[in-house]
């Protein structure tokens, strides 16, 4: 149990981290517009191995596309480096802020790999191949859809986490925003991230 | 076997000017070097740095031939287990593989086999297959020798070759190969299909003969 609520520990402390790094990040502005990062570094798979034990891939446009996944977060086996438990994360911006983003063309979408990607991934949204991608590893790998915030409260990130969100497939349920939204309404309280992590890393 | 064929001016985005699509796939154990491979051969760039393959993910690359214009669609699959499923669903259509094992890991080569049949499970009976023993500039800690990759790539009908993507050796020549094996194939069903018999003795890559319209038919 000890060595359960230690992984929990440094797995929080390396989420607090990580959202500290993500807020810093998407609070920055360049005053000076100099800010041109190689278009290499952000279109490619990056891994990040914060400890030995847990790591976070972000991925490339490709993979966005037709895994429905921003980043995929995991805890790794000590022995084989293996994922033992998965989050595959998607984020979801204010509605505004999305239709911002949708009719905006960022400059890897006129990419020909990504025409093919959006291609071979027509037949599902976006929504419905996180969780596909997710039931097809199985039950040790989870979907987390991220809000990035909300009407009233723009600064807050908050997220539906489930292994099981297939099932709504089961009972013809179509997974779009209204769906995963709706997780919320009946909601008496939410967990903070590390009841979250506590709730599904095993012992 | 599917080849999407000449789209020159048409289709829905992206650069549809080829006259042949072919859907190629890496495969093997992780940690084999599948998408050292690929970057390579794509982006001639190498990096030490492992980052373990997510799902699966892909690279978009043109080659010519014979004045002919081949655009190669490279999946490049992550080789843990977990992700099985979902690469599995990507062999389906695709006209070759690259199998890659690792000359320093002899499970990596154990696992040939295995592999082998994945392929012959959930792809098309003509698709062509080139064993690659990655890690080759890594002499010092060879475990798979030269002649046993030889000897097991001749027992499964695949062509074989030792490559680097670290110090870019034979990575273009393995998928130069494998786009051959594919056309000559490809050819090789053109000749014996009366359906689509053009009038020529053999109907090659080289030859003009108009393209074939109905899906699942070749150059």
């Amino acid at each position: 149990m000890d060595g359960k609520m230690n992984t929990i520990v440094r797995l929080c402390e390396v989420c607090w981290l990580s959202s500290i790094r993500t807020q810093e990040y998407l609070l920055f502005k360049d005053p000076e517009d100099k800010f041109h990062p190689s278009p290499d570094v952000l279109t490619q798979s990056v891994g990040l191995n914060i400890t030995d034990t847990f790591n976070c891939t972000a991925m490339t446009p490709e993979q966005r596309i037709l895994l429905g996944a921003d980043w995929v977060w995991a805890v790794l086996e000590k022995n084989t480096k293996n994922p033992r438990i998965q989050i595959a994360v998607q984020v979801l911006h204010l509605p505004d802020k999305e239709t911002v983003e949708e009719n905006r063309v960022p400059s890897d979408a006129c990419s020909e790999s990504v025409q093919i990607a959006q291609k071979e991934s027509s037949n599902k949204n976006i929504h419905e191949r996180i969780v596909d991608f997710c039931a097809s590893i199985g039950k040790d790998c989870y979907t987390l859809f991220l809000f990035m915030g909300k009407k009233n409260d723009k600064g807050n990130i908050y997220g539906v986490l489930s292994n099981n969100f297939e099932a709504a497939i089961g009972k013809c349920n179509k997974i779009d925003r209204a769906f995963i939204e709706n997780f919320f309404k009946g909601s008496r309280y939410l967990h903070t991230p590390s009841g979250m992590m506590q709730a599904i890393i095993p012992n | 076997m599917a080849a999407t064929q000449d789209a020159k001016g048409k289709g829905e985005g992206g650069d549809q000017n080829f006259d042949y699509m072919f859907k190629l796939l890496i495969i093997g154990n992780s940690s084999v070097g599948k998408t050292s491979f690929l970057f390579r051969y794509a982006d001639d760039a190498f990096t030490s740095a492992f980052v373990s393959t997510v799902g699966i993910d892909f690279k978009v690359k043109t080659v010519y031939k014979n004045d002919k214009r081949i655009k190669l669609q490279i999946w490049d699959t992550a080789g843990q287990e977990r992700y099985r499923t979902i690469t599995t669903a990507y062999y389906r259509g695709a006209m070759g593989f690259i199998l890659m094992y690792d000359i320093t890991n002899e499970e990596s080569f154990g696992a040939v086999q295995d592999w082998s049949t994945q392929i012959k499970t959930y792809s098309w009976d003509n698709a062509q297959v080139v064993l690659a023993g990655n890690k080759c500039d890594m002499e010092e800690e060879r475990v798979v020798s030269v002649d046993s990759g030889r000897l097991l790539a001749e027992q499964l009908g695949f062509e074989f070759f030792e490559t680097s993507a670290k110090d870019n050796i034979n990575v273009k020549q393995t998928f130069e190969r494998l786009v051959d094996l594919i056309c000559d194939k490809m050819s090789e069903s053109l000749d014996t299909d009366p359906a689509v018999t053009t009038g020529a003795p053999t109907a090659k890559l080289t030859d003009s003969a108009p393209p074939l319209q109905q899906p699942g038919c070749n150059c």
